[in-house]
């Protein structure tokens, strides 16, 4: 049976991939690494897992997995170290547990309102992406090349 | 531009060294090992027959001998006689029946090879390897040939034992080595007709690309090559001699015989025949033969191995070069 | 270095041109894929360039310059067919040995590491194993001879869903290790966006589109919007193909790049690989070549109700 599994001497984390989710392949890699990262399963220091293990058990393009890691680079999170792997160097700005539980209460109190107001789930991720858009564009904020979040909404006149 | 990690060290474009010999014929041999082992088998039994029966013959052959030991100079046509009836049918019936061994032996080995990898597809796979498809079908197509050849020959001179006793001179000789049937059995001809017929199987399987017709086509190919040279070829290698019939020897080869008459010109007429049955030899007539003498026999082998080699040789290269120019 | 490079490449059986004026330049690196419908010439395509046909008309080259089907060419170039064709009386291990005598450099180790993990029998005659097993005892003699170009030929096509995900894993991690170039074909599309960087559409023996996969995404796009204004836009911007409802349409269009700025009451949305195909393959006419590029007014063809 073919190796199952990425793990190397030491990647803590597998990848998997949503098919039908219609977010690229790489950006779906970079989330999960950045979601690994604010959960604690990834630490600085901690080895991705090797292009060659993610292409065998994925079955994806290489390349997917190379640019993925060169994003993660570019945001700083992650380093190559030649012959050895690429490796977290740093974490995400960390937000307190108790303000996470903040943030949740309004926006559940925010999500009342839209449903009162006659918004169904699609009509509220819509609105919530571009308030998303506008509010990092204002900012001046990292957006990713590909234009960001989920289902590819570009723009709405 | 993105590309893989490192993409693999550019190697020199030059030209790489071919795939030796011995590698491509181990290939050769690995593909041909079933149909050898048939070969052999079927072989084998041919030979066996040949042996038990040749024995046999030998010794009833000793047993007649030994009659004109023991009254010289009375002849033993009585023994000689007794002794053809027994097994001269035996013999001839074999021997025509060892025609068919080079017509298939080569056919079967020769038109598969190219027919099945073109039929089965899997020339897609041998033709895109390292060793490219001339040495490929060079290496296939000259193993078998040799060890065909080879086989042919040592069954030859089995052949050639086994009908001695029917050759050797004596008063009532029933066979001369030198006739159509037994001329292609003995000396080098046996191996040259068992390579022809190679080498046509093999450009019948690179140009019909099927076993089953591949072989059928070689052997009505290989069939009217032969039956072209008992009937004319082979007369002529040589201009044949006339001599009156009976004067010619045991060993040579009577082509043909006709009557003359009193006037010196052929018999033709119905009632020229009729006065001859009367006991016309009396009257005139005379029987003539035209032959080819029997020392000629090994100056008519080497002349048609010779041509049979060459046909080969050409129609192998002419496979070789077809493989070469053939598209998917 | 280009793995493939063809220019005005063309094939003609008898009276047919099953390729035309085909001008390709595969870059090294790459996972390709040759996409198309049946009889479009893919297998014509691959076939000339492993040297199996021999051109009509024009040039083919591999590997940066060789020839296609010189003994250079043969030794860094490892195919495999359609039906992954084997010697069905031999034994796994006699093919083994068998490629190991037709090719200068085989590694054995490799291969037998491979069918070790695989499961496949070395005794067993390649004709008693299964259709997955097949397919993969002849990547595995493919792979082994450590090729720097891999050309498969609609290899999927007779494959179970997860004896097509462990062959490419196979096909994909090589890649990944020796930075082994990739172009197979397949008239499948599904899965293809996750595993190829590199599209060539072929359709009616000619190329519609060869380029990067990404460079391709980032230059379409569906814009949607009112059925009125659709010929408006068409004349501003490439379409290459519409599809119109009575007050709706959706046109995908070729622009220079994201930032290209959306028409004013249009949406736009990011198109997926099967889109873009299935969109070139309803427009024969259209094409999408690096280069100087063949612009193609599509006319609105498909009406919906």
């Amino acid at each position: 049976m073919p190796p199952e599994g990425q793990r190397g001497p030491g990647s803590p984390i597998e990848f998997r991939l949503d098919a039908a989710s219609g977010v690229p392949t790489y950006l779906q890699l970079v989330q999960q690494v950045e979601h690994a990262l604010r959960l604690g399963y990834l630490k600085p220091g901690d080895q991705l897992p090797k292009v060659r293990d993610v292409v065998a058990s994925l079955a994806i393009n290489p390349n997917t997995v190379l640019k993925a890691y060169r994003e993660l680079e570019t945001k700083g999170l992650a380093a190559g170290r030649p012959g050895q792997g690429t490796f977290i160097e740093a974490t995400l700005s960390q937000v307190a547990l108790p303000e996470l539980a903040t943030l949740h209460r309004s926006l559940l109190g925010w999500l009342a309102s839209a449903d009162v107001a006659g918004l169904d789930e699609d009509g509220i991720v819509a609105l919530f992406s571009s308030a998303l858009r506008d509010f990092f564009d204002r900012r001046g904020g990292h957006r990713d090349s590909r234009g960001g979040a989920s289902a590819g909404t570009e723009g709405v006149a | 531009m993105t590309a893989l990690n490192t993409p693999a060290p550019a190697r020199p474009a030059t030209t790489p060294p071919p795939v030796p010999w011995r590698r491509l014929a181990w290939v050769s041999w690995r593909q041909y090992r079933t149909s050898a082992a048939g070969a052999v088998a079927l072989l084998g039994v041919l030979a066996l027959y040949l042996v038990i029966m040749g024995l046999r013959i030998r010794g009833a052959y000793a047993d007649a001998a030994a009659c004109s030991l023991a009254a010289p100079g009375k002849g033993c046509v009585g023994a000689f006689m007794l002794f053809d009836n027994d097994y001269f049918l035996i013999a001839e019936t074999t021997a025509a029946a060892l025609l068919a061994v080079p017509a298939l032996t080569g056919v079967f080995a020769g038109a598969p090879i190219l027919a099945r990898e073109l039929d089965s597809g899997t020339f897609r796979f041998a033709w895109t390897q390292g060793a490219g498809r001339t040495r490929w079908t060079l290496a296939r197509l000259a193993l078998p040939a040799v060890a065909l050849t080879a086989a042919a020959a040592a069954f030859s001179q089995l052949f050639g034992w086994f009908f001695y006793p029917f050759f050797a001179g004596r008063e009532f000789a029933q066979a001369s080595a030198f006739a159509p049937i037994y001329f292609t059995l003995t000396g080098i001809a046996f191996a040259a007709w068992a390579l022809a017929a190679f080498a046509i199987g093999a450009v019948a399987g690179v140009l019909i690309r099927r076993v089953v017709p591949a072989m059928a086509a070689a052997l009505a190919a290989w069939s009217g090559l032969l039956l072209a040279t008992l009937l004319y070829l082979r007369q002529h290698y040589q201009a044949p001699l006339t001599a009156r019939a009976g004067q010619t020897s045991l060993s040579s080869w009577v082509i043909g015989n006709w009557w003359t008459g009193p006037n010196g010109r052929r018999v033709t007429s119905e009632h020229q025949i009729i006065a001859l049955l009367n006991g016309g030899v009396h009257r005139g007539y005379a029987q003539w033969a035209i032959y080819q003498p029997g020392t000629r026999y090994w100056h008519f082998q080497l002349i048609e191995g010779g041509w049979l080699l060459a046909l080969s040789l050409l129609l192998i290269a002419a496979t070789i070069w077809i493989v070469r120019r053939r598209a998917a | 270095m280009n793995v493939i490079e063809t220019s005005g490449l063309g094939k003609r059986y008898h009276q047919t041109w099953a390729l035309r004026e085909c001008t390709l330049a595969i870059p090294a690196g790459h996972v390709a894929a040759l996409v198309g419908p049946n009889g479009a010439g893919k297998t014509t395509l691959l076939n000339l360039a492993v040297g199996l046909a021999t051109p009509t008309a024009g040039v083919v080259t591999v590997l940066g310059g060789l020839p296609a089907g010189s003994p250079a060419a043969l030794d860094g170039i490892a195919f495999v067919a359609q039906d992954a064709p084997l010697y069905k009386n031999l034994s796994v291990a006699d093919m083994l040995h068998l490629t190991g005598n037709l090719n200068r450099r085989f590694d054995h180790g490799y291969a037998q590491e491979r069918l070790a993990d695989l499961g496949i029998p070395l005794k067993r005659k390649a004709g008693k194993l299964s259709g997955g097993q097949q397919a993969q005892l002849a990547l595995t003699l493919a792979l082994g001879r450590r090729p720097r170009l891999l050309v498969l030929d609609e290899p999927l096509a007779n494959l179970d869903p997860l004896a097509r995900h462990d062959f490419m894993a196979m096909v994909l991690a090589a890649a990944a290790e020796d930075g082994m170039s990739v172009v197979l074909s397949s008239h499948v599309l599904t899965e293809l966006e996750r595993v190829a960087d590199y599209l060539i559409l072929v359709s009616g023996g000619r190329v519609q589109v060869a380029d990067e996969v990404d460079g391709l995404l980032a230059r379409h796009r569906v814009l949607t919007g009112p059925a009125a204004e659709a010929d408006r836009i068409a004349q501003r911007l490439s379409v290459v193909h519409a599809r119109r409802a009575e007050a709706q349409a959706h046109l995908l269009v070729r622009t220079s790049g994201p930032a290209d700025p959306v028409p004013p009451g249009w949406e736009a949305h990011r198109v997926s690989v099967e889109e873009l195909v299935l969109a070139y393959l309803r427009e024969p006419g259209a094409a999408a070549l690096p280069g100087p590029a063949r612009t193609q007014q599509a006319q609105p063809t498909e009406v919906s109700r």
